[in-house]
C-alpha cells in the first residue's frame, strides 16, 4: 500500500496484465504500460494491432477480461458510478469526433462542465469560450457543427474534453478521418498541449507527431507491445524486424 | 329524378351537423396519442434497458398489444373490464387508444434511438455522464428529432382509428354518420361527410407535420 501511494505522485495511467477478448478473437494480450505525468507516448502500429482497442479499454468504452487499471495510483474498480468519476479524469478525442449535432460548439465544450461538473452556465460558457480560444476556434462559438470543416469539428472536440480538466487525454486516430489538408491544423493543437505539459496517450499513423512531439514510442503487434522506445531509437534503430517492416512501410523513403 | 340514386346536394346542409362529432374524434385521438406517447417512451427505454426483466416486461406488451385488433382491445377495455371497474366510453376509448399506439410508437422510439450514432453515446459516457443523463441530454434529443415524421404517420393512423370508438358508444364522428344515416335513409350522403370530415382533419394534420419536420431541418445533420 505504501508502495502505491509513492507511486501516485508521478505516475498517471499503470496498466497490468490487461487482456481483451472480442468472442474468441484476442485483440489485447498481457499488455503492460506506464505514463508518467507530462509525458506524451505514442502507439504505432498496423491496424488490427490493437492500439484503439488499448486506448478504449484505459477509458473503460471497452471492458477488458483481465488485468488492472489503475488512474493516479488508484485501481479503477469497474462500478458503473466509479466509472463516471473515473472518466472525468480520463478526456477523449475520438477519430470521429463524435460532436453533439443539436448542439452549438460553445454548447458541446460546456456540456461536460454543466452537467457533470455542475458549474454555474456564466462560468462554464467563459471556460469554454476560453478553451475555444485556445484551439483558434472563438469566432465558431455559435455555430452548429455542422457548419465545420473535420480539423475545426476535432478541435472542437478536444476543448470540449479538455473542459473537464483531464489528468491525462486520450486521442484514437485524432487526424485519420480528416482530409490531408486538415491533419496539420489538429496536430499544431496537440502538439500545444503536449508543450503545456498535458500527459497524452495518443494512438495515431501521424508518424512525424510521434517523431517530432512524443517522449515514447510504442510499437503495437497482434495485440503485444512489441517495443517500446524514444522516438529518436524508434525511427532510426528498432530493435524488432516487425517494427523495422512497419516502419518500412509507413515511412517515405529517403534517398 | 336525379340521375344518381343518392341526393349529394345535401351534404353542404348537414357538413356542420357532424362538428361537435368531429370534436369528439379530436379529443380522443389527442389524449390518446397523448398517452400513446408516454407509454411508448416509457415501452422503449424499457425494452433497451440492460435489466433484463424490464425489457422483457416491455416486449411482451409490445406483442401482445401489436398482434391483437384495437377492437378487442377496446371491448376488453370497455366490456371487459366491468366485473373490476366500470370505465366510461370515452376515457375507454382513451386508454385503449393510448395503449393500442404505445406499443407502436415505443417501436418508433426504439427505432429511432437505434438510430443514433453509437459514437454520441459514447462521447457523453467519456465526459462522465452517466447512461441515464447522456440518453436524456444527448440521444433523446436527436432520437425525437428523428422519430417525428414516423410519429406524423401514426398520429393520422390514430385519427383514423378511433372511428372504432362508435361501437362502445363514443358521440365521434363514425357513430354519428351512423346515426344521421339511419335517422334519414342517407346513408351514403351521410358517409360521404364522414369521409370528407377524416380527409380535412388528416390533410390538416398531415400539413403541420410537414412544417414541424421542415422546422427542425434547419439545426442538424452532422
Amino acid at each position: 500500500m505504501t508502495n502505491e501511494t509513492k507511486k501516485t505522485d508521478e505516475t498517471i495511467l499503470r496498466i497490468e496484465h490487461l487482456v481483451k477478448r472480442f468472442g474468441e478473437l484476442e485483440v489485447l494480450k498481457d499488455i503492460n504500460l506506464e505514463v508518467k505525468r507530462g509525458e506524451v507516448v505514442v502507439i504505432i502500429g498496423a491496424s488490427g494491432s490493437g492500439k484503439s482497442t488499448l486506448l478504449r479499454c484505459v477509458n473503460f468504452l471497452e471492458k477488458a477480461q483481465k488485468g488492472k487499471i489503475f488512474i493516479n495510483g488508484k485501481l479503477v474498480k469497474q462500478s458503473e458510478k466509479q466509472l463516471n468519476k473515473v472518466r472525468q479524469e480520463l478526456g477523449m478525442v475520438f477519430q470521429h469526433f463524435n460532436l453533439f449535432p443539436h448542439m452549438t460548439v460553445i454548447q458541446n465544450v460546456m456540456e461536460g462542465m454543466v452537467q457533470v461538473k455542475k458549474f454555474p452556465r456564466e462560468k462554464a460558457r467563459k471556460a469554454a469560450s476560453d478553451l475555444l480560444d485556445q484551439v483558434g476556434l472563438a469566432e465558431k462559438a455559435d455555430v452548429y457543427p455542422a457548419m465545420l470543416s473535420g480539423g475545426q469539428k476535432q478541435r472542437v472536440a478536444i476543448a470540449r474534453a479538455l473542459a473537464m480538466n483531464p489528468k491525462i487525454m486520450l486521442f484514437d486516430e485524432p487526424t485519420s478521418a480528416l482530409d490531408p489538408e486538415l491533419v496539420g491544423e489538429v496536430l499544431s493543437v496537440m502538439t500545444n498541449l503536449a508543450k503545456k505539459g498535458m500527459t497524452m496517450l495518443v494512438v495515431t499513423h501521424e508518424m512525424w507527431f510521434a517523431k517530432e512531439v512524443a517522449d515514447r514510442v510504442i510499437f503495437m503487434d497482434e495485440g503485444f507491445i512489441l517495443e517500446e522506445a524514444n522516438p529518436k531509437d524508434m525511427f532510426s534503430s528498432p530493435k524488432e524486424e516487425r517494427t523495422l517492416a512497419f516502419l518500412k512501410q509507413v515511412l517515405p523513403q529517403q534517398g | 329524378m336525379h340521375i344518381l340514386p343518392w341526393d349529394l346536394t345535401v351534404i353542404p346542409s348537414k357538413f356542420f351537423l357532424f362538428a361537435e362529432a368531429a370534436q369528439y374524434t379530436l379529443q380522443i385521438t389527442f389524449f390518446g396519442i397523448l398517452l400513446g406517447l408516454m407509454i411508448g417512451l416509457v415501452a422503449a427505454l424499457g425494452r433497451l434497458s440492460h435489466r433484463s426483466w424490464l425489457s422483457a416486461v416491455c416486449r411482451s406488451y409490445i406483442f401482445l398489444v401489436r398482434g391483437t385488433p384495437l377492437l378487442v382491445q377496446l371491448f376488453i377495455v370497455y366490456y371487459g373490464l366491468t366485473s373490476l371497474v366500470t370505465i366510461a366510453p370515452i376515457p375507454s376509448a382513451v386508454i385503449a387508444l393510448g395503449f393500442h399506439n404505445g406499443a407502436y410508437i415505443a417501436e418508433i422510439f426504439r427505432g429511432s434511438i437505434q438510430s443514433i450514432d453509437i459514437g454520441q453515446m459514447e462521447a457523453a459516457r467519456s465526459l462522465g455522464m452517466p447512461r441515464s443523463k447522456a440518453m436524456q441530454r444527448i440521444i433523446l434529443p436527436q432520437a425525437f428529432k428523428r422519430a417525428v415524421p414516423p410519429l406524423g404517420n401514426q398520429l393520422i393512423i390514430a385519427l383514423k382509428d378511433s372511428s372504432l370508438a362508435s361501437t362502445i358508444a363514443v358521440p365521434e364522428l363514425m357513430l354519428k354518420g351512423r346515426q344521421m344515416g339511419s335517422s334519414s335513409f342517407m346513408y351514403m350522403e351521410m358517409f360521404l361527410i364522414v369521409g370528407i370530415w377524416y380527409l380535412i382533419m388528416t390533410s390538416v394534420l398531415s400539413f403541420v407535420m410537414h412544417r414541424i419536420e421542415q422546422r427542425l431541418k434547419v439545426s442538424d445533420r452532422d
